[in-house]
């Protein structure tokens, strides 16, 4: 079966600062991965990597058996790569339900032929995304909020927020960075059933999260990474169990082993 | 009454140059000081095609929407490529050197302006019609931008002016959006040249000069950057400010550079005292946040 996310021997460096070492990883249809390690580890900056914000130095990411590069951000979003940002990064001035409907996989109006020449089709296109945010919305039980703006949200709100945004994206892949940093309470509990169902509705989800509960709960298995590389792959529970694993998460240790 | 008339036709040009360029710095978060220079174009084509051959009026204002259009992209296509903030830079040279150019061409008249314009309008009385077809322009391009931030656009631009990277992350082409935008701005400023251009029969390069930059963004304060309403009440007032301090009896040499420090200030007590400027919280669509 054909990886829906797949990345050969990606290198990437900052002058002296290497992001990614030769990484290598792929994600499956349904597979909820989750990416553990230290701050400054290169996790978020992997997914910028994949999104297409920075260009690899070398190295190549496929999705669905298609090469990424090349490819802009812009394509990389259509092309089905869907992201929620560490510090949310939602649109302050709109409403919570036009933050999602501007962020469609396919946005009709963005042609302006369509926009003035078009213009009853763009509006039926354009009720037809409302009603997929207000579903999404449903379904994180913050429908009542749809007309409200972003600043009246709580953190946790917010949180939920930025990961509906993610799923008006329907593309295969979804990388998710720390969505749980500060969520509690109700929220940490929609939040894990609404990424356990987008996995089993196919899609192929990357987690970055410190929460090690939440990774536990969650993921079928994952990765730990450390200065740019990815030293093991496993079950939570077996990169948990590594002495060595954890004592470079919590700082003990601060170069990998030479085994 | 010929005056009070005289004055509507240069609020719907100004209510035409500001809207435009709410469009542009409020709606679209792009700095430029640039819309003098494609009030310019537009004045100057309709001028320079009047004077040289017999063309349609309302052809002629089109055309230098037009031009003004294509020029916005040569400032645009290159800066906005780079960083939002080299539109600013790239726009100050634009403005100054292509003024400076007009200055010293021939079929512009050079310094000392280009007159003769035809008088395009021989019914009824000329300074009502040219009022009601500024107002009506005015009107026309307010309905529109009205009508492309209220629809589907509309977020699409506020989403790209809260965040570039996100915007784009989300699949959306932030400097398609810009150039659009933009071009949208600069074209209407033509149309307002072509207007100002027919109704004086006469430009000069010193009606274009960057002061006016300064002006229309004090309306665009004023009245509140990013709202509807905003740029029409800040056109409205500031063209009533001369009349309000004529009392003062200065002579014209003090008249002028005094409009120009009262223009400044007023943008920088707004800034400092009410950002969202005049419309703001009587605007239900402004689309800025509160704060």
């Amino acid at each position: 079966m054909i990886p829906i996310l797949k990345i050969e021997k990606v290198c990437k460096r900052f002058g002296g600062i290497v992001v990614a070492d030769a990484i290598d990883l792929e994600i499956h249809a349904g597979e909820i991965l989750g990416l553990i390690g230290p701050n400054g580890a290169g996790k978020s900056s992997l997914f910028n990597l994949i999104s297409g914000i920075y260009p690899i130095d070398s190295g190549e990411i496929t999705l669905m058996g298609q090469s990424l590069h090349g490819l802009s951000m812009v394509k990389r979003a259509q092309s089905g790569i869907s992201r929620t940002w560490q510090h949310m990064r939602l649109f302050p001035s709109m409403t919570v339900l036009n933050n999602l409907v501007v962020a469609s996989r396919y946005y009709e109006a963005e042609n302006l032929r369509a926009l003035f020449f078009q213009s009853g089709k763009v509006k039926g296109l354009q009720a037809e995304k409302e009603n997929d945010a207000m579903e999404i919305l449903v379904r994180m039980g913050l429908a009542s909020l749809s007309n409200s703006p972003i600043a009246d949200l709580t953190f946790g709100q917010q949180k939920l927020i930025g990961l509906a945004r993610a799923l008006m994206n329907d593309g295969p892949c979804l990388l998710l960075d720390e969505p749980m940093a500060g969520v509690e309470g109700q929220s940490y509990e929609t939040i894990k059933d609404i990424v356990r169902q987008e996995a089993n509705r196919g899609r192929a989800i990357c987690v970055v999260e410190h929460n090690i509960s939440f990774v536990k709960d969650l993921c079928n298995s994952a990765v730990f990474m450390f200065n740019g590389k990815l030293l093991e792959r496993g079950s939570v529970d077996d990169l948990l169990a590594s002495k060595t694993l954890e004592a470079l998460y919590f700082g003990g240790q601060k170069t990998i082993p030479v085994s | 009454m010929e005056y009070v008339i005289s004055v509507l036709v240069l609020m719907g040009i100004y209510v035409i140059l500001s809207s435009s360029f709410n469009l542009i710095i409020g709606y679209g978060g792009l700095i430029s000081i640039a819309h003098p220079i494609f009030f310019a174009l537009g004045a100057y084509t309709c001028g320079v095609l009047s004077v040289n051959m017999s063309i349609w009026p309302p052809l002629a204002v089109a055309l230098g929407a037009g031009l003004a259009l294509v020029f916005s992209l040569m400032l645009s296509l290159p800066s906005l490529r780079i960083s939002g903030d080299y539109l600013l830079i790239t726009s100050i040279g634009f403005q100054l050197g292509l003024l400076e150019v007009i200055k010293h061409l021939s079929f512009t008249g050079g310094a000392s302006g280009l007159g003769n314009i035809p008088n395009v309008v021989d019914f009824g009385d000329r300074s009502t019609v040219f009022a009601a077809i500024s107002i009506a322009l005015a009107a026309l391009v307010f309905v529109f931008i009205r009508w492309l931030i209220r629809g589907p656009y509309g977020l699409l631009i506020s989403a790209m002016r809260d965040d570039e990277l996100v915007y784009t992350s989300l699949g959306r082409n932030a400097m398609k959006v810009k150039l659009v935008i933009f071009g949208i701005g600069c074209a209407c400023a033509g149309l307002a040249g072509g207007l100002y251009a027919y109704y004086y029969q006469y430009v000069n390069p010193d009606q274009f000069e960057i002061l006016q930059s300064s002006m229309i963004l004090t309306m665009v304060v004023v009245g509140g950057m990013g709202s509807q309403w905003g740029p029409v009440v800040g056109a409205v007032l500031l063209l009533f400010m001369p009349q309000a301090i004529g009392f003062l009896n200065f002579p014209p040499s003090v008249m002028a550079p005094l409009q120009g420090l009262l223009y400044s200030s007023l943008v920088i007590i707004f800034l400092f005292v009410r950002p969202q400027g005049l419309m703001a919280a009587f605007d239900r669509n402004s689309s800025r946040p509160s704060k």
